[in-house]
């Protein structure tokens, strides 16, 4: 290592370099004041890291099955209005995550019509639009790709959906890579008059080259290609 | 259509987006911290409702949903260890157990900034980050997993460490609190 190339210092603070590297940089660092302050700071930084668990950067649901989920919902649904939120946002708070992120805008024609109101009362510039029938389960499906900063809010009106259906939302982008942009159930209400979803996922709107509909379970129900 | 009938579509619209985002997250740290996978399952099931209660909450702190969720599981496991610490029978059950750690408040507000500054952070940044400090791995393993020379997760990796720490020097940390 050059006097004053500290770059190996990251790897050093963090305990990834080999033995034999580590002996020469606390050669280095026995004799050079620099190196020392500047490893100080970037012990600070490794403290720092140590707030947060290696367990947050594992994303998805559970890997077996959804019986929590299941009972949670139960939990949720026994509670009484009195334990319920005042006002609730939740597209607004799962956009706030940025990262795969999803918010239902309900089966219901209200919730549909005020998430519209607060997330953006016309579609910006620059969105798609695209809508597709599949010949065999005769589900439409009309897609708006809005445009946000390095990342994409997907709307969809589903119809001819049947109730109690479990369905995802899969976006593909031009690499071939998929991210589920949410999933949600099927209400008999929106069954009848369209089911309303929005999602987001951190792909730009010209990486989107479809967005499909599919069941947990796995069975196809419509693709609009953008 | 009225409140009720909203309201639960709703509350499980949020609660199945949480959990299919941050399902396997939650329940792997609740799973470490307790030592059990039921009661792991019981922190993740109140975890969520707590988010429903709180979901204002979420939406004006300037903290990562995933941070939010990790910190309330965590309060959850220690008031749950504190109440049990007042009935000696099941104290034995909990002492060889990693200890759940410090001063929960503030450790709180610490979670929460971090995984925030994570998210300013570039994701080649993050990325080698979660690799050497996080998954534990070396520059050679490191090197191989993200398919990019040994020299270069060296660079990134301090230029990562300097990056984090001009976020969290930043105005936007302080804002975060």
């Amino acid at each position: 290592m050059s006097e004053h190339d500290h770059t190996q210092l990251g790897a050093y603070v963090l305990g990834s370099l080999a033995p034999d590297e580590v002996r020469a940089l606390d050669e280095h660092l026995a004799g050079c004041a620099e190196a020392r302050e500047e490893l100080a700071e970037l012990e600070e930084m490794k403290e720092f890291l140590g707030e947060v668990p290696p367990e947050a950067f594992l994303d998805g649901p559970p890997e077996d099955g959804d019986l929590l989920l299941q009972r949670t919902l139960r939990e949720v649904r026994a509670a009484t209005p009195a334990d319920a939120p005042k006002r609730r946002r939740p597209w607004l708070l799962v956009a706030a995550a940025a990262v795969v992120v999803a918010g239902a805008l309900g089966g219901g024609v209200v919730i549909g019509r005020q998430s519209v109101d607060e997330v953006a009362s016309t579609p910006p510039a620059g969105s798609k639009h695209v809508t597709a029938t599949d010949a065999t389960s005769k589900v439409t499906m009309a897609t708006t790709v809005e445009p946000r900063a390095g990342w994409s809010w997907i709307n969809v009106n589903v119809t001819n959906l049947k109730p109690g259906a479990e369905c995802e939302m899969v976006v593909t982008d031009k690499a071939g890579k998929t991210y589920v942009a949410g999933s949600w159930v099927i209400s008999p209400k929106a069954a009848r008059e369209g089911s309303r979803f929005g999602g987001g996922v951190l792909v730009p709107v010209d990486q989107v080259k479809s967005v499909e509909i599919r069941t947990v379970q796995g069975e196809h129900v419509v693709t609009t290609p953008v | 259509m009225g409140d009720t009938d909203r309201r639960p579509d709703t509350a499980e619209a949020l609660i199945r987006s949480l959990y299919a985002e941050h399902g396997r997250s939650l329940l792997a740290y609740a799973t470490r911290l307790t030592g059990d996978r039921a009661a792991a399952e019981d922190v993740v099931q109140e975890t969520l409702v707590r988010a429903w209660k709180h979901a204002d909450d979420l939406v004006e702190g300037k903290g990562s949903v995933r941070g939010w969720l990790l910190t309330v599981a965590r309060n959850i496991v220690t008031d749950r260890a504190r109440a049990r610490a007042v009935r000696p029978a099941e104290v034995a059950e909990v002492a060889d157990r990693p200890p759940v750690e410090g001063d929960h408040s503030e450790s709180v507000v610490n979670t929460m900034v971090v995984l925030d500054a994570l998210d300013q952070v570039s994701p080649e940044h993050r990325e080698v980050l979660v690799q050497l400090y996080y998954r534990g791995r070396t520059v050679t393993e490191a090197a191989k997993e993200l398919g990019v020379p040994p020299g270069t997760v060296k660079s990134r990796s301090y230029y990562a460490l300097r990056a984090l720490r001009a976020v969290m020097a930043g105005p936007e940390a302080e804002v975060a609190r």
